[in-house]
């Protein structure tokens, strides 16, 4: 006990030197979306060897888990691959063409990749992913990121050399504009901040008719059609009565994000050119 | 040792040269002097590191909650007040000695003080613009800012650390 408060004394000051820098460095840190992003950026580069060591072998032990749902996609792409093959016989036997049965809006501009999480929170309001893929894979702030079961984690804000940090929806600054699937109403999505399960949609129209179960997926230029955010879970009409707000359990499991899609669309450059020029 | 009003008043001096009128300067963006980091640099050698590292709290908070810094002020003046021994060993090979009589700050010559105040000053300023960038883009710009706002930060230091060695420490 005696050496151990003498331990103590000796090196206090630097404990104390540590706590108070920590804290202020924290604070400085949380005091913007900016800092928050290249601190959490800059302190992953420097810990991302050690993170990626750590990943994969994790990875190694979660291979069975993927291949599993690698199988249950490779399975669901020939079904559709099949669909097409059907629908492309039948159009060849009726004069018709493939491509035209093809969305062709939206197969030509979006360009996926595959990525890594390095590390991520869950538990604060601002939370943040960070990924394996930086500037030098062609990364950039505002590409969409997706589960393997294209369903929305979130969008790039932040890239370095070898690394990305993603804005999910659980962060209360994260918000973005989605649809209800069964009648293609548009609402906005955010995250209040109650819970890593839900998020919310706002300003559905009273037309809309939301109720339990319908699917909301993403309405965004930075992703393509049919990214799914999830259900929804409870639906009210608001104090004015002027619009729904319905709260949405989150179709993808944001607490274990292993690996992710990253989506760029490459006419997404042009079309902010094009607003910023309207003023939109 | 010191005289301690005497250093007070000087601290306010620097505190108001630099919130009101040095931060207010708009020169150049690659030349923003900072002159408060002085206040931790000439804290008597002598006293406990605890001591020091409080009395830089205090000054750092203020800076803070004066220009807006939210903890950025605190997080790069507070190692000044672990690292200042070290740096005047390694520029000008002086210590605190058991048994000195006078400050060590006395016994050094203007030439060896200014050493170590530009030395505190640049290691500061590195720090700084670091942080506050927290980016290695345009790293000829960032070197630039550093040695251009650290020499300014010098050349106005220079009377105040005059009257500092005539003054105030004995």
């Amino acid at each position: 006990m005696y050496r151990l408060i003498e331990f103590i004394k000796r090196i206090y000051v630097l404990v104390l030197f540590l706590i108070i820098e920590g804290v202020a460095l924290w604070s400085y840190a949380s005091s913007s979306p900016y800092t928050e992003a290249k601190i959490l950026s800059r302190t992953t580069a420097v810990g991302g060897a050690i993170s990626s060591t750590i990943g994969d072998v994790e990875h190694f032990f979660s291979l069975a888990e993927n291949n599993r749902l690698l199988t249950e996609r490779v399975a669901e792409l020939s079904e559709q691959l099949a669909v097409y093959d059907e629908r492309g016989m039948a159009d060849i036997v009726g004069g018709g063409d493939l491509v035209d049965s093809l969305d062709k809006e939206h197969m030509g501009h979006f360009r996926y990749r595959e990525a890594r999480t390095v590390s991520m929170t869950t538990n604060r309001l601002r939370n943040f992913i960070v990924l394996d893929k930086g500037t030098e894979e062609g990364i950039a702030p505002d590409m969409g990121v997706i589960t393997p079961n294209n369903e929305l984690v979130g969008y790039v804000v932040s890239c370095s050399s070898h690394y990305c940090v993603v804005q999910p929806m659980l962060n209360v600054e994260f918000s973005t504009g989605g649809r209800l699937v069964d009648n293609d109403h548009v609402c906005m999505i955010i995250w209040p901040g109650d819970s890593k399960y839900r998020v919310e949609a706002q300003d559905i129209s009273v037309y809309a008719e939301p109720r339990e179960g319908m699917i909301v997926e993403v309405r965004s230029e930075r992703l393509p059609k049919g990214v799914r955010i999830g259900t929804i879970e409870s639906c009210e009409l608001n104090s004015t009565k002027s619009a729904y707000s319905a709260v949405i359990t989150i179709a993808a499991d944001m607490s274990r994000l292993d690996n992710v899609l990253i989506v760029e669309n490459t006419h997404y450059g042009e079309l902010e050119a094009l607003k910023q020029e309207l003023n939109l | 040792m010191f005289r301690s009003v005497p250093y007070l008043a000087m601290t306010l001096m620097v505190l108001f040269l630099q919130i009101f009128i040095l931060d207010e300067l708009s020169i150049a963006l690659w030349l923003r002097p900072m002159i408060f980091p002085l206040i931790v640099v000439l804290l008597p050698m002598e006293w406990r590191t605890i001591w020091v590292m409080l009395s830089t709290l205090a000054i750092g908070l203020i800076m803070d909650l004066a220009l807006g810094g939210a903890g950025l002020y605190t997080a790069t003046l507070l190692p000044l007040a672990v690292m200042r021994g070290s740096v005047l060993y390694i520029t000008t090979r002086r210590s605190v000695e058991h048994g000195d009589q006078t400050s060590l700050f006395s016994r050094l010559t203007m030439r060896n003080m200014m050493i170590y105040v530009g030395a505190m000053l640049v290691l500061h300023h590195t720090m700084f613009f670091l942080l506050e960038r927290l980016s290695f883009a345009m790293p000829v710009m960032l070197v630039a800012t550093i040695l251009c706002s650290s020499l300014l930060s010098l050349l106005i230091a220079w009377p105040i650390v005059r009257l500092f060695s005539s003054k105030i420490v004995l």
